[in-house]
């Protein structure tokens, strides 16, 4: 469902990737590890358009995302990019929830005023994802009044609630005190579980990886180092550098 | 034709003699005495005031004409120095000689009782009387008689103020630092009444205008001096009446084409309190409470305007800002040439152009358009800065989630970003907008009396300075405070939402 074909992305001088390729089918959930500077959240950006990149293509579904002049974009280029978000959602680490509208609205806004859905319809189908996700009790809240835990989880909501095909989790819990990565985490596994939604995430979070990943991505300064199921990942590693990664964090936990 | 009032400004000489005379002059030596040693007569004279008292040449910036200069030299040549004006607004001509800043101050002061009781005023040295002027097609008003329900322009704190107040129900518009005569052709005023050394020079030679009626009563000028220096009054009373027995003033005079029968009345004799007082209907020792109606207007409208231009310059400011994060180059291209000129132009020159240039080009704004588009324009620029900061404050993972929900560009700025940056940038806004008004007072170079033109006004007439300055600063800080607070609670109220 998502390609990525010799990606080459730079900040500058300074060279994030050098030609990445990466693929996730339909229904799978890919988790990306990898130490800080590896390249995860920028992989991450570029899919969705954030980022622009200097060579290379990105697939999403029927849509083809080639290199864009990152100066001046023409319209057509602007709106390839935003069906692009159509189709794949992106929670943040820092949730980025708007803080002048109430949860339900926050979710609301933009089924309303992109996919032309009415209010009504859209208030009700809002409640619902809350009620799925525990949340109901705290659709008029404002966002600063929710725990961190909460405010993620009313922002899964909200990206759900455009319907898209894929989801793209950059480094989810990595804002949240450790009582409350749980809670999402379960929101999280719900998703891929119930839904079978198509799913990247880039996280530190090793037990994603181990517990709900169909695959796991090891990059290490933009490049893949391995990928391949969590068991075998985690116990016969291939490479130098895995076992060396791994073994530095999985010492840590 | 724009008239644009060109300063001659003295910069050291009034900041070293503040130095060197703090306050009144010692009492050890007389100014006289000082005058002497220091081989220089100073005299205040506003030059900006214009024709024919004192003004610059215009083929020659450094020189001064005017018949006054002429007189200054002559009293100063008698005195064995030299004359050197040190520049300073008409209206605080009296305080600044109160101050120490010069030793005489000469420019069309009227010999009043209101002045004779703070400074002293020398014998006279010219008979003035008021001459009324309208334009050539002008049917309606033959002389003074005709004003009531007219608009005319005068100098504030004048007599001739005074008899347009004494006629009573005349519109009248007060000018300080530029001449109503365009004003009157143009036809933004039905007349103008004004002393004759003023309007023979101004308007006489003016196609556009005419006189209506006989010259009115008039009065004196003289020269007004510190209470303390009686002695320098002996001394430049003696000068003047020289002059007049010599000849030599009838000379100046006839150079200027002042030379009249009123003049030849003065140089007779000794001249009897003039009509002028009798037209007075100030006085200095009325309870400060009579000057609250005028005040209170003058507030109003200081309200007004700043509520009506600060309404544009959000509005602008807004379509500024938008226009400057557009993609577009055009636009924000626009938008910054806008900003940058704007905030890098005074305001004065702005509210000139746009009340005095525009005609040139067959725009007329009353002043109160001119001051509200005026007003409105200038604090845009800032304002829209003001934004532009505002929305770079706004977190950058706002617009990108925003986007992200595959939100286009420019809604999701107006419905996520702009309205926190709104929040964002209300302190400054309301700094602003508090400054703006105190700002205000600014337009009364094109002829709008708001609160700062009252106190100026009516301070030159009692000379109360001190008081009056009070009340308004006070009716000033009651306009600014309330804002202040509700501003404030209107900070909580959005916090709300964080």
């Amino acid at each position: 469902m998502i390609k990525v074909r010799n990606l080459h992305k730079s900040f500058g001088a300074h060279s994030v990737f050098g030609g990445i390729d990466l693929d996730v089918a339909r229904g799978e959930a890919v988790v990306l590890i990898g130490p800080s500077g590896s390249g995860k959240s920028t992989l991450l950006r570029c899919i969705n358009g954030l980022e622009r990149f200097e060579q290379g293509e990105i697939d999403v579904g029927d849509i083809a995302l080639h290199s864009i002049n990152r100066v001046r974009p023409s319209r057509q280029d602007l709106e390839t990019i935003r069906q692009v978000r159509l189709r794949v959602g992106m929670v943040f680490q820092q949730f980025n929830l708007f803080p002048h509208m109430s949860v339900l609205e926050n979710i609301t806004l933009a089924p309303t005023l992109v996919l032309g859905i009415d209010r009504r319809s859209a208030e009700a189908q809002a409640l619902a994802f809350l009620e799925r996700i525990n949340l109901a009790h705290k659709a008029r809240c404002m966002p600063g009044q929710l725990s961190g835990g909460e405010q993620q989880r009313a922002a899964i909501a909200r990206s759900l609630a455009m319907k898209p095909k894929a989801m793209l989790f950059d480094e989810p819990t990595a804002s949240l005190d450790p009582e409350l990565v749980g809670e999402v985490f379960l929101s999280i596994r719900d998703l891929i579980e119930r839904e079978g939604m198509t799913t990247v995430i880039a996280t530190h979070e090793m037990h994603f990886a181990r517990e709900i990943a169909d695959r796991v991505v090891v990059i290490d300064q933009g490049v893949i180092l391995e990928t391949g199921p969590p068991e075998r990942l985690f116990s016969r590693p291939q490479h130098e550098r895995t076992r060396t990664f791994l073994s530095r964090v999985l010492r840590s936990l | 034709m724009a008239k644009a009032r060109f300063r001659y400004l003295l910069l050291s000489f009034p900041i070293s003699l503040m130095l060197i005379f703090p306050g009144s002059v010692s009492a050890s030596r007389s100014t006289t005495e000082v005058i002497l040693s220091r081989g220089v007569l100073l005299w205040g004279c506003d030059v900006s005031g214009g024709a024919p008292l004192a003004f610059v040449d215009p083929k020659d910036p450094e020189k001064l004409l005017g018949f006054e200069v002429d007189i200054a030299q002559a009293i100063a040549r008698e005195l064995g120095v030299k004359a050197q004006v040190v520049q300073t607004d008409w209206d605080s001509l009296v305080p600044g000689l109160e101050r120490g800043n010069y030793d005489i101050a000469m420019n069309g002061l009227e010999i009043t009782p209101e002045r004779e009781k703070r400074v002293l005023m020398s014998r006279p040295y010219y008979a003035y009387t008021l001459q009324l002027v309208v334009r050539k097609d002008e049917q309606r008003i033959r002389n003074v008689a005709d004003l009531k329900g007219m608009s005319i322009g005068t100098m504030a704190g004048t007599s001739a103020d005074a008899l347009l107040k004494k006629i009573g129900g005349v519109d009248i518009r007060a000018y300080s630092q530029t001449w109503p005569f365009d004003d009157v052709a143009l036809g933004r005023l039905d007349g103008a009444l004004m002393d004759t050394p003023i309007i023979a020079y101004y308007a006489k030679p003016d196609q556009r205008l005419k006189y209506a009626g006989p010259p009115e009563e008039g009065g004196f000028y003289g020269i007004a001096m510190r209470k303390e220096d009686g002695d320098l009054k002996q001394v430049v009373d003696d000068v003047i009446s020289r002059l007049l027995r010599s000849g030599e003033l009838r000379r100046i005079y006839e150079t200027w084409g002042l030379w009249d029968a009123a003049q030849a009345r003065l140089s007779a004799g000794a001249p009897e309190r003039d009509a002028a007082d009798r037209l007075r209907t100030e006085s200095a020792d009325a309870p400060l409470r009579t000057f609250f109606p005028l005040l209170l207007q003058g507030a109003g409208i200081t309200v007004l305007l700043s509520a009506a231009s600060m309404a544009l310059a959000i509005a602008l400011g807004l379509l500024l800002a938008y226009a400057r994060l557009s993609h577009g180059k055009t636009f924000s291209s626009a938008a910054n040439a806008y900003i940058e000129v704007y905030r890098g132009t005074p305001l004065l020159i702005q509210l000139f152009i746009l009340y005095y240039g525009l005609p040139n080009i067959g725009i007329t704004l009353t002043p109160v358009a001119a001051a509200i588009i005026g007003l409105g324009m200038n604090y845009a620029a800032y304002e829209a800065e003001v934004y532009r900061a505002g929305i770079e404050a706004v977190p950058a993972g706002q617009m990108e989630a925003a986007l992200s929900l595959g939100m286009p560009h420019t809604l999701a700025l107006r419905r996520v970003v702009l309205p926190q940056a709104l929040r964002i940038s209300l302190p400054a806004m309301t700094n602003d907008f508090i400054a703006l008004f105190k700002d205000s007072s600014i337009v009364s170079v094109i002829a709008m009396v708001e609160l700062t033109k009252t106190y100026s006004i009516l301070a030159a007439t009692t000379l109360r300075y001190f008081e009056l300055g009070l009340i308004v600063a006070l009716l000033y800080f009651g306009m600014s405070y309330p804002l202040s607070l509700l501003a404030k609670r209107l900070e909580e109220r959005l916090k709300g939402g964080r």
